[in-house]
């Protein structure tokens, strides 16, 4: 089979006979529309990524080592950009998914969907893809450690960093809203944690999504979450990588 | 008056097309005469304002006053202490929810708003609900997006006091119908409950004299009515504004400050804590001129009711278009229009129609509620302004039926 590179080649190739944006749309909007829907039963709010403009439902199964998607969009366009990036990834290794780049879209003028300002959920869905990849790298098996809580604590930490605001594409604790993580031997997580803003609407959302990724972690038997404001959450509190994903250094 | 002429933004074009600006609900365009006294102020009167006793600072403190007196008198409020200057709506619903509730909400109160409501005026109200242990109560709106003022007064008998403020839209920034809201105020009043009116979309298209409507307070946005950002009005009743305690503390807002006691500065300054956007507040003297200009143009408004009417008329037309806010009287709609179409999705159209040069607004539009109400998670607006013309809207209907057959 072709390589992400071959393969975003192609679709390079495919828009170069497109001579403006009419006939560009007119394009993604037939992809969008032969694009094999998610089933029904995964269009569930696990698989739901959420903007402001336009929802966007993503699944991913692993076979014989190599990813498979499945994905949706209430929006058409939006869809057809998804089908572009799914043509690209679909049937890969997740070792090769994550060291691919978007760069391709760049190419043939859809750069501007991808900036986060357009709240379509793309950004958050090619996060959502890539953390899909390094979930489900073949891991080398860790030598167990003697600190139960300790290990169950790091397990915590990777679960929030699966954790994402659904309009900005770094997740919670890189972004640095966990304030504070207690994880004891007998499985009582306590965690405290802020938002960006204190009026965010979506904030039970956040909250209930750091309960639920903590509650799964093998091991946890109880999760509490607090909220706080205090101190107040600024932009400092992100981690280096944050700052340069979101292009602040 | 070359309305056209007065706005510079107008001149531009979008991916070589010309710019049709119709998301006039989100932000206007701001006329020559703003934008030139923004930029002479930075250089004429830019020092604080009510501290220093020098020149430039009393040049800067006049400007700021002569913003105040001009939204004043706009509204026709009955002195300079009703007029607090803000950040904008959301900034002056806060202050209000904040203040108000502080000294009037208890445990087991309601505060009573409409279903028809901008997020900046929900949320600040769920938050002094939960600070003080009260509930928010919903008055819906029907199929057409009216409120029932018979309704209003069933709920406010119903409630026998518990009801501590009434808080609702002048013109809801969906539906586009003007709320009858001198009559809701007079039902309210009945009953014993104050009420606070966005006018974030009405100061814009209706008149409003606060005195005649009798409200306790109206809010607005500068920059939505031709003045910067930044910029917001807190209209408060004399005696809510003395009763409510001071929003923040700093610079400016107090009268004495000891370690053991500070006392505040009268108003309207107790609420301005730290300084001000005077620049911003200034060029409501420009701005507000320029609407009154165009309020008093009867070509204007002969031109807004056409454009209005047209696309009344011409938007139904198109196969599976819904428009949602369709008041029985066609004079309490303003040129707004919030739409769904069958078979395309508002973010799609949206982003065809950009391709097009019209600027056009979809999502969810911070009235998640009231979408809910109707159905739909996301909606289609255009919304106009006096500078907008009947050819912009005409092309606009031919440029939405070509991106709907793009789509389906």
């Amino acid at each position: 089979m072709k390589t992400i590179q071959e393969l975003q080649a192609d679709i390079v190739d495919e828009f170069s006979v497109f001579t403006d944006w009419m006939d560009k749309y007119e394009y993604l909007i037939e992809l969008g529309k032969g694009m094999p829907l998610i089933d029904e039963k995964d269009k569930t709010d696990d698989h739901l990524i959420r903007g402001c403009q336009s929802r966007v439902w993503l699944s991913c199964r692993k076979e014989d080592g190599r990813l498979h998607f499945a994905a949706d969009s209430d929006a058409i366009i939006t869809k057809g950009i998804i089908s572009l990036l799914l043509k690209v990834y679909d049937g890969q290794t997740p070792e090769d998914i994550l060291a691919a780049d978007e760069g391709f879209l760049e190419q043939i003028g859809l750069k501007e969907n991808l900036s986060p300002t357009r709240a379509n959920g793309l950004v958050s869905m090619i996060q959502t893809i890539k953390d899909y990849a390094a979930n489900l790298r073949e891991k080398p098996a860790e030598a167990p450690r003697a600190d139960a809580s300790r290990d169950l604590q790091d397990d915590v930490i990777a679960a929030l960093r699966n954790v994402y605001d659904p309009e900005i594409p770094v997740n919670v604790y890189e972004l640095g809203l966990i304030y504070e993580i207690q994880a004891e031997p007998d499985g009582q997580v306590f965690i405290k944690m802020t938002l960006t803003a204190p009026n965010c609407p979506i904030a039970d959302e956040v909250v209930a999504q750091v309960q639920e990724a903590v509650a799964d972690v093998p091991g946890v038997k109880d999760v509490q979450v607090e909220l706080v404001f205090e101190p107040e959450w600024t932009v400092d509190r992100m981690s280096e990588e944050a700052k340069l994903e979101l292009g602040m250094l | 008056m070359d309305i056209r002429n007065e706005f510079p933004a107008l001149e531009q074009q979008a991916y070589g097309r010309p710019l049709v600006y119709f998301d006039n609900a989100a932000t206007s365009q701001r006329p020559r005469s703003v934008l030139e006294m923004q930029q002479r102020l930075g250089v004429e009167a830019n020092a604080n304002v009510h501290r220093a006793i020098h020149y430039l600072s009393g040049e800067a403190t006049e400007r700021y006053e002569a913003g105040r007196e001009a939204v004043r008198a706009f509204i026709n409020a009955p002195a300079r202490e009703n007029i607090v200057l803000t950040s904008g709506t959301t900034a002056s619903v806060n202050l209000v929810a904040t203040c108000f509730c502080a000294r009037y909400l208890r445990a087991g109160d309601r505060i009573l708003i409409s279903e028809a409501e901008h997020h900046s005026n929900i949320v600040p109200w769920q938050l002094a609900c939960e600070r003080h242990g009260a509930s928010l109560e919903v008055l819906p709106v029907d199929e057409a997006g009216e409120l029932s003022v018979e309704e209003l007064e069933r709920r406010l008998s119903a409630a026998e006091g518990c009801i501590k403020l009434l808080a609702v839209t002048h013109i809801s920034n969906i539906l586009g119908i003007v709320n009858p809201v001198a009559e809701i105020v007079a039902v309210a009043h009945k009953h014993g409950v104050p009420v606070l009116v966005d006018g974030a979309q009405g100061i814009v298209h209706a008149p409003v004299d606060v005195q005649a409507l009798d409200s306790d307070f109206y809010v607005f946005s500068g920059h939505k009515i031709y003045a910067p950002t930044g910029t917001g009005v807190l209209y408060g009743k004399r005696e809510w504004l003395e009763a409510m305690p001071p929003y923040m503390g700093g610079g400016e807002m107090v009268d004495t400050v000891t370690f053991e006691k500070t006392t505040y500065a009268p108003l309207p300054l107790k609420f301005e804590a730290g300084t001000p956007n005077f620049t911003g507040a200034a060029c409501f003297v420009p701005a507000l001129e320029c609407a009154r200009a165009i309020g008093e143009d009867p070509a204007l408004q002969d031109a807004q009711r056409a454009m209005r009417d047209y696309l009344l008329e011409e938007l139904p037309k198109i196969d599976g278009l819904r428009l949602y806010g369709t008041p029985r009287e066609k004079a309490h709609k303003i040129p707004l229009f919030s739409f769904t179409v069958e078979g395309a999705f508002p973010a799609d159209l949206a982003q065809i129609l950009d391709k097009m040069g019209f600027a056009v607004r979809s999502g969810h539009m911070c009235a998640e509620p009231l979408l809910r109400r109707f159905g739909q998670t996301s909606m289609l607006r255009a919304s106009l302004a006096p500078y907008n013309t009947l050819a912009e809207c005409e092309a606009f209907v031919k440029a939405l039926r070509r991106a709907v057959n793009m789509l389906r």
